[in-house]
């Protein structure tokens, strides 16, 4: 019903405390409010004056009163905790994001994880908001409604609380079959419910195949299908609110009737008989407000478990262990040895038994199939993956992986697509250093290659850009991220994961002009399919199935006639 | 109010299904009425049975009403739910279909939505917003005028005075309260949109930027980030919940005072003997189940606003339909494709994309269309389809002009383009959409040319394997194979290719060109590249240059006489 998690976040014992003693409070006030309401109704029922109904009146309404703030106090209580509670869930899964680094990202999905920390956490809020107060609801007032009957008409009682446990039965039971029934139709379900959104992305498919006219009728078809199917579930999910509505009515019905005999016979008095009346619905009330939320807090447990399972994932410790590499230099030393990294979820091969030492600057190029292990090589060297064996040296410091911090400020990353802020161009380049003066920026800018581009921006480097980097072309953003590494001359190693993938030959040309100074002193890596940069290459690691098969300086393959030279003819296709 | 003066999207389908939409309110009416009366009839019979009538008969009338109101009304309310989900379906199916049919009607969609599925998803979820408006709006308000006109009425009958003062404070719950609600609230939704589309653009920063927070070490400023949108959201929350907290307090104090009222009323009422004292019970008691009927009005209505905005969106869709020429037949067989002296411009733009343009292309061709990204590359090949039309000159086939073949055109052009879209059904079912009358030995036949066979002799279910969401259960290549094994069941004689190798490695990419052209070789194809890779497949290359030609031969000619093509080429091949 509740997840026990929930009771350990901070606040969440206080909170529950006060809510109690408020709902305690509250039941009273239900309870006084059917009792005078019954004194005046008897009142009047004895044809007494109307003076005679004013204390009643009073105390009625007083009651109510008293009722409906409580409520107001409860939901500010709740709203506060739930807020507060939220607040700190999500700010708890934005520093555990920013621990786990984008591998975590890469395994959920950016979506789900955007998502999550959003709507995931809104819901979460949601959940708490209701079901702490529902299920307070439920555990106190009808129990104290309940002694007070006990104590008017003792039948009365017995038949509420021998019809609880029927009402919860049978809506367990409708629950699962609802479920069932749900669960049979599942796959095809899915489909149909997804198919309209499908039929618009594939709207322009269709026009080439010249069929989108006849697909409308298609489209409407499916729709009716897909009403059919769930009108079929909701039959019989409907029913649980049916079992609940139609025990608790007539239970009501019952205790009215049994009431009446009681009367006639004259066994009890009017005013006993009433008060119970009026309070057999609210004793049911709470149970009813519990289970038409029920469905709508579903979500928010969903989505809470989610929230605590990304919580509870192991990070990586030790992440300052790293103390002898303060920068990279032309001495440094960085060592693999029998290195092994698993990526589950990822579609590469795990990296096996990964041995290489390289001293200062050196231009490694990177090259294998896809799915060979490059990314997760590249990955591993930025830390973002950390090995499961073997041991990796930088400057003759052992360290478990280099999720370093120290590691982390050696480095520029550069990826097919290098991810660009919702800021202005200058603050995107100075993203590693936000302190850098607009000289420096415009200098980096410069190098980058920039110019020509900027000159075509009315506000130049301030224009904001972002939001899926709207007008900024592929080699621009590639220019952004590469005047981050012109800028902080700090950073010494450059980590290159397929950067030019997608832009065309001529644009992938001019970009090399530029990107060529900069490897310069510096350490590279860079994974690559575009067999061209192996020229400017001094070190060659050739991948296969997670395997550093081969490595040496493009000329010593070459000699070899191996791995490197079989993967080049393959990929560079008939000559003319 | 104003958005649904000229709507077309809700108030036409309220009249649609006229029977079933009376059906349904009058169940919701009985629902209630069955609730009151339930109490109505209790109230009666333990008043009646605390006066001992001497024969039990008297108070027969009243037990069986009793229960049959205790059956009733849960089974009216079952019954409600399941027909106001089934006509809320019903008009779902209704408004798909003219959603898809807007769309497709619109020449527009082709060009602006082609790429983005972000709107479609908007527009489908609009559909999703009209149900609730529904469901939670439109019905539940309906129901509670009609009951509030038929209480009123009824207790006309008894005093008119005394059912004018019930009828203003009822007002003031479903007319007064949802009104203010909405004026209140209103303002508040689109500051919560901006509110929201800020945090996404925030959150998104983080999550999709996270590789470069966790290099930069700014822990602090990717937590800081969303803070000051998620204090203004909470600020805006807080502020419509207050306001929602003291309204339904405040109705909770109007039901208090109508309480009070209908006990003065029939302290005066039903006080001259005790047949009628009898009824004061009944008369007050039946109004605490009403209260369920008239509370959540002004809840509901509160979400008018935002459902106005998805109102607002669907009726602005305004398709512009484009006039076309005289459609002729072409029944000779294609012997030449023509630009003549084209000019083409987008309207929003100023510079022309494509001046005094002159291509001449003979059937069986193989043409390869090279150029720096945003050079029209792929404005070619629109125009080409007949989708853009030229502000100059003009595209032709076999002398035709292309506009005036448009109900033809999927049996004289198919095309392949970067993403190409499959659909969430099974292979044999996505192929078949090239050709609705083709065979399954003609599909399997075309997945077979497309050497797909062995793939799909792996699979469990073959060719009746589902593909999944946008293709997702197979790989980037496998994916443009099944669209090149619909295209060849298309069988028309020109084919487009839209660079349908970006992203793929070069392994892959060398292997799908080799099938493309294979299985092409007797067609005209017109292939717009973003490098060199696989140009032997070309008979003639064309360099497109600020809306001129720059460059054309056949790959040897260029290779041979043009220094900028060899450069380009041996980059290609990793040979400089």
């Amino acid at each position: 019903m509740i997840d026990k998690r929930l009771l350990r976040l901070s606040g969440t014992k206080k909170a529950l405390l006060m809510l109690a003693g408020l709902t305690i409070l509250q039941a009273f006030m239900i309870l006084f409010q059917g009792k005078f309401l019954a004194q005046a109704i008897v009142n009047s029922w004895r044809l007494k004056a109307l003076a005679w109904l004013y204390w009643p009146m009073l105390f009625f309404f007083s009651a109510l009163l008293g009722r409906h703030l409580l409520n107001w106090l409860k939901n500010h209580v709740l709203d506060k905790f739930a807020s507060q509670a939220s607040a700190t869930l999500r700010q708890q899964l934005l520093t555990k994001l920013f621990h786990l680094g984008p591998s975590l990202v890469a395994k959920q999905g950016t979506g789900n994880m955007v998502t999550m920390a959003l709507e995931g956490i809104d819901q979460v809020e949601n959940y708490m908001t209701l079901i702490l107060n529902k299920m307070l609801n439920m555990m106190i007032i009808p129990w104290i409604l309940l002694v007070y009957i006990f104590t008017l008409d003792r039948r009365s009682g017995w038949i509420l609380l021998v019809v609880v446990p029927i009402v919860i039965m049978f809506m367990i039971i409708l629950g699962f079959a609802a479920r069932d029934k749900a669960d049979q139709q599942y796959a095809g379900y899915q489909q149909l419910a997804n198919h309209f959104v499908d039929a618009l992305r594939g709207l322009a498919t269709l026009k080439l195949l010249g069929i989108s006219d006849q697909y409308a009728d298609n489209v409407y078809q499916v729709s009716e299908a897909y009403r059919k199917k769930t009108m079929g579930v909701l039959r019989i999910a409907v029913l649980s609110t049916f079992a609940l509505d139609f025990f608790t009515t007539l239970s009501i019905a019952i205790v009215a009737v049994f009431l009446g005999l009681a009367l006639l016979n004259g066994q009890m008095a009017l005013f006993p008989a009433l008060a119970t009346l009026i309070l057999a619905p609210e004793f049911f009330q709470p149970l009813r407000d519990f289970s038409s939320d029920y469905h709508a807090t579903l979500n928010g447990k969903n989505a809470l478990q989610a929230v605590f399972a990304i919580l509870e994932l192991p990070q990586p410790q030790q992440r300052q262990a790293l103390t002898a590499a303060p920068t990279w230099q032309a001495n440094s030393q960085l060592t693999f040895t029998n290195v092994n990294v698993s990526y589950p979820g990822s579609n590469e091969a795990d990296l096996a038994a990964v041995s290489f030492s390289v001293q200062g600057y050196h231009k490694i190029g990177i090259i294998g199939e896809s799915g060979s292990g490059k990314s997760t090589l590249i990955n591993t060297l930025g830390g973002f993956l950390q090995p499961q064996q073997g041991e990796i040296k930088v400057n003759d410091q052992v360290v478990p992986h280099l999720s370093q911090e120290q590691w982390q400020q050696n480095f520029v990353y550069l990826p097919q697509k290098p991810y660009l802020f919702h800021m202005s161009i200058a603050a995107n380049i100075a993203f590693y250093q936000p302190d850098a003066a607009p000289a420096a920026i415009e200098k980096a800018a410069s190098q980058a290659g920039l110019d020509d581009w900027l000159a075509t921006l009315p506000a130049g480097l301030d224009t904001i850009i972002g939001e899926g980097a709207r007008g900024v072309s592929g080699g621009q953003g590639q220019r952004i991220a590469l005047a981050r590494a012109f800028l902080d001359s700090q950073r010494r190693i450059l980590l290159l994961d397929e950067p030019t993938a997608h832009l065309d030959i001529e644009t992938e040309a001019a970009l090399k002009e530029t990107m060529m100074p900069l490897f310069d002193d510096h350490l590279v890596f860079f994974a690559t399919h575009r067999l061209h940069w192996m020229q400017q290459m001094d070190y060659v690691f050739v991948i296969q199935q997670g395997r550093l098969v081969e490595q040496g300086t493009p000329a010593q393959l070459q000699k070899q006639q191996g791995a490197y030279v079989s993967l080049m003819t393959q990929m560079r296709g008939e000559p003319l | 109010m104003k958005q649904l003066k000229h709507d077309t999207w809700v108030k036409p389908y309220m009249t649609k299904y006229k029977g079933l939409l009376t059906l349904i309110l009058v169940l919701g009416l009985i629902t209630f009425i069955c609730g009151g009366a339930l109490m109505f009839t209790s109230g009666y019979l333990i008043s009646k049975a605390a006066t001992k009538p001497e024969n039990i008969l008297l108070i027969y009338v009243p037990v069986v009403l009793v229960r049959a109101f205790g059956i009733a009304r849960p089974t009216f309310r079952y019954l409600e739910r399941l027909t106001s989900h089934n006509w809320v379906l019903k008009v779902t199916s209704d408004l798909r279909k003219r959603l898809y049919k807007t769309l497709a009607k619109d020449a527009a969609f082709f060009q602006q939505h082609f790429k983005t599925g972000a709107i479609l998803g908007i527009l489908a979820d609009d559909l999703g917003h009209l149900q609730n408006l529904y469901l939670r709006t439109i019905f539940p308000t309906l129901i509670s005028w009609l009951l509030y006109v038929l209480i009123v009425i009824a207790l006309g009958f008894f005093n008119w005075f005394f059912a004018l003062a019930i009828a203003l404070l009822l007002a003031v719950i479903i007319f007064l309260l949802p009104l203010v609600s909405v004026a209140v609230l209103g303002a508040r939704v689109e500051r919560r949109k901006q509110l929201r589309h800020d945090l996404y653009t925030d959150m998104t920063d983080d999550v999709l930027g996270l590789s470069d927070w966790v290099i930069s070490a700014r822990q602090t400023d990717f937590l800081a980030r969303p803070q000051p949108t998620l204090k203004a959201a909470r600020a805006n929350t807080l502020q419509t919940r207050r306001f929602e907290w003291r309204r339904d307090f405040l109705i909770q104090l109007l039901f208090g005072v109508i309480i009070l009222v209908l006990m003065v009323w029939t302290n005066q009422q039903f006080t001259a003997n005790q047949g009628l004292a009898n009824w004061i019970a009944a008369f007050v008691l039946c109004l605490f189940p009403l209260v369920d009927a008239f509370a959540p009005v002004s809840q509901g209505v509160e979400e008018w606003p935002l459902y106005m905005t998805s109102v607002k969106r669907l009726n602005n869709l305004q398709p512009a339909v484009r006039t076309l020429p005289q459609q002729q037949t072409l029944t000779a067989p294609v012997a030449s494709l023509d630009f003549q002296q084209v000019d083409f411009k987008y309207a929003t733009a100023q510079a022309l994309i494509l001046q005094q343009f002159d291509l001449h292309i003979t059937a069986g061709e193989k043409l390869a269309i090279l150029g720096p990204s945003g050079t029209g590359k792929t404005t070619l090949l629109d125009l080409l389809l007949g989708e853009l039309t030229p502000q100059a000159g003009q595209v032709t086939l076999n002398h035709i002009p292309i506009a005036a073949l448009q109900q033809q055109r999927a049996q004289l052009i198919g095309m392949l383009d970067q993403k190409p879209f499959l659909f969430n059904t099974t292979v044999l079912n996505n192929i078949r959409l090239g050709n609705l009358q083709a065979s399954d030995e003609a599909i399997m036949a075309a997945l077979r040319a497309v050497e797909l066979g062995p793939l799909m002799a792996r699979l469990p279910a073959g060719a009746n394997t589902v593909v999944e969401e946008a293709g997702a259960r197979f790989s980037g290549g496998e994916q443009q194979r099944l669209a090149l094994a619909r295209v060849l069941i298309q069988d028309a004689p020109i084919i487009l290719l839209d660079e349908p190798t970006v992203g793929l490695d070069p392994i892959t990419e060398k292997a799908l060109l080799n099938t493309i052209f294979k299985v092409l070789a007797d067609k005209t194809v017109i292939w717009v590249t973003h490098h060199l890779q696989g140009i032997e497949h070309a008979d003639q290359v064309i360099f497109l240059e600020q809306g001129q030609i720059a460059m054309q031969g056949t790959p040897h000619e260029l290779y041979q006489t043009n220094a900028r093509f060899r450069k380009l080429y041996q980059l290609d091949q990793g040979l400089v």
